[in-house]
């Protein structure tokens, strides 16, 4: 996916998300307004049995034709209309909220607009995201949709304690088919604001002792770099009948450690050295030479 | 199922006694390998571990194998080496572990500690030489 090209494309929330409201507030609905209609129901009934036990003087035919008909009217404006109402409100606002919002992961922040009669625009800087959280709850999986929500530190405004930090989730999006657009889009900008080389990262970032180890040896390999390194770790391996990847595993490196070795573009630290001589049961100086 | 007990190894070179030997400042040494003196002076507390090239070429001006001037120690070997014999007797009678066993830490190899100490024993040193037990020993479950 060429996410590069896209730098400035605004993304917005899936249709579906209306549906997905509009579930979550009948699972709810319904059963109020059937409870109401029981109840409406209830009342007639014994509204009826009290008009038949009732003085004799009344006409009971005029009130067995009456009651169904006020029950059906009851029904009808108390019930019926006013949940087409809200239904048909809801939806042509969450029609509107879901048009007027959009998003745009941008150069150094992410911007979202959002709102119906007030119009709003946030703007996360990427350096205050402490974390990205993808949430998906019942409904959201029914429709096979995530929440991002963007958490940043912001200092709490009340005063009295500058030093507590609150978590904030400010940057809300809900309602989002593909999630990991925004979290690449993010990451891949973050990586702009770390120093590291981006090739060192897996390595730098693996909780293993050899993760520092690689990092000073690629600083220094760079000083180095006019120096040749000979290398047989090939031959030896082949003598033993060991493959790379087995190699690779035994020492704890990846396995593109091991190529970039045996094709004498990677000057290891000595610990690594060590590591592959000891696995190869030899001496660090037949393994390397100095050309 | 048994708990295998090793040392936890640090590397460590010889750089600075080698160097001394053969009358060679820390200042030509650097000129000669072609990098900074704090480098060396680094390399020499043992606190880098420098890339193969720099090894080799130290190797190479100091005449000496590789092995013999970057090596694995273990960690405690360092601790115990420098510390004073009347404060590892203090050491011993806190943690009720004879005064001849904590000094016998710093020359033997891994096969011997397996055999000789128990976990509850190196832990007790740890603690009192004021190191966590992970960082003197490793643990191996087999």
């Amino acid at each position: 996916m060429n996410y590069k090209k896209e730098e400035k494309e605004e993304h917005f929330i899936h249709k579906d998300f209306r549906k997905k409201i509009l579930l979550k507030v009948n699972t709810i609905l319904i059963p109020i307004f059937v409870l109401l209609t029981l109840f409406f129901i209830a009342i007639a009934y014994e509204g009826l049995e009290t008009r038949d036990r009732g003085p004799p003087g009344g006409s009971p035919i005029e009130d067995i034709v009456g009651v169904p008909e006020l029950l059906f009217w009851l029904l009808l404006f108390v019930v019926i209309i006013p949940y087409l109402v809200l239904m048909i409100i809801l939806s042509v606002s969450l029609s509107m909220y879901i048009r007027n919002f959009s998003f745009e992961v941008l150069e150094n922040n992410i911007v979202i607009n959002h709102g119906v009669i007030t119009k709003a625009k946030a703007t996360i800087p990427f350096i205050q995201i402490q974390n990205i959280n993808v949430v998906s709850g019942i409904f959201d999986r029914l429709f096979k949709l995530y929440t991002v929500k963007i958490e940043t530190a912001a200092r709490s405004r009340s005063g009295s304690s500058p030093s507590i930090i609150k978590f904030n989730p400010e940057g809300h999006i809900p309602g989002l088919k593909e999630p990991n657009i925004i979290e690449d889009k993010i990451n891949e900008r973050m990586k702009k604001f770390s120093h590291f080389p981006s090739e060192l990262e897996d390595k730098l970032f693996k909780p293993e002792e050899l993760a520092f180890d690689n990092f000073i040896s690629y600083i220094l390999s760079k000083m180095h770099e006019g120096k040749e390194l000979k290398t047989n770790i090939k031959e030896l391996r082949d003598k033993i009948n060991m493959s790379s990847a087995q190699l690779a595993e035994k020492v704890g490196v990846p396995i593109q450690t091991i190529k970039y070795l045996e094709e004498g573009r990677y000057n290891p630290s000595l610990s690594l050295a060590y590591k592959i001589a000891r696995v190869l049961n030899c001496k660090v100086e037949d393994l390397f030479q100095l050309a | 199922m048994g708990i295998i007990l090793k040392f936890n190894k640090k590397l460590v070179s010889r750089i600075k006694e080698l160097r001394e030997e053969q009358n060679i400042s820390q200042q030509d040494l650097a000129k000669s390998v072609g990098v900074s003196r704090q480098t060396i002076y680094y390399l020499e507390r043992g606190s880098s571990n420098p890339s193969l090239t720099l090894s080799l070429d130290i190797s190479k001006h100091l005449n000496k194998p590789i092995e013999e001037i970057f090596y694995y120690e273990p960690v405690i070997k360092d601790l115990i080496d420098n510390i004073k014999l009347g404060d590892i007797k203090e050491i011993a009678d806190e943690i009720g572990i004879g005064y001849n066993k904590i000094l016998k830490l710093s020359d033997i190899d891994d096969e011997q500690l397996s055999k000789m100490y128990t976990e509850e024993e190196l832990t007790k040193v740890s603690e009192g030489l004021g190191e966590e037990f992970h960082k003197l020993f490793l643990k191996n479950e087999e």
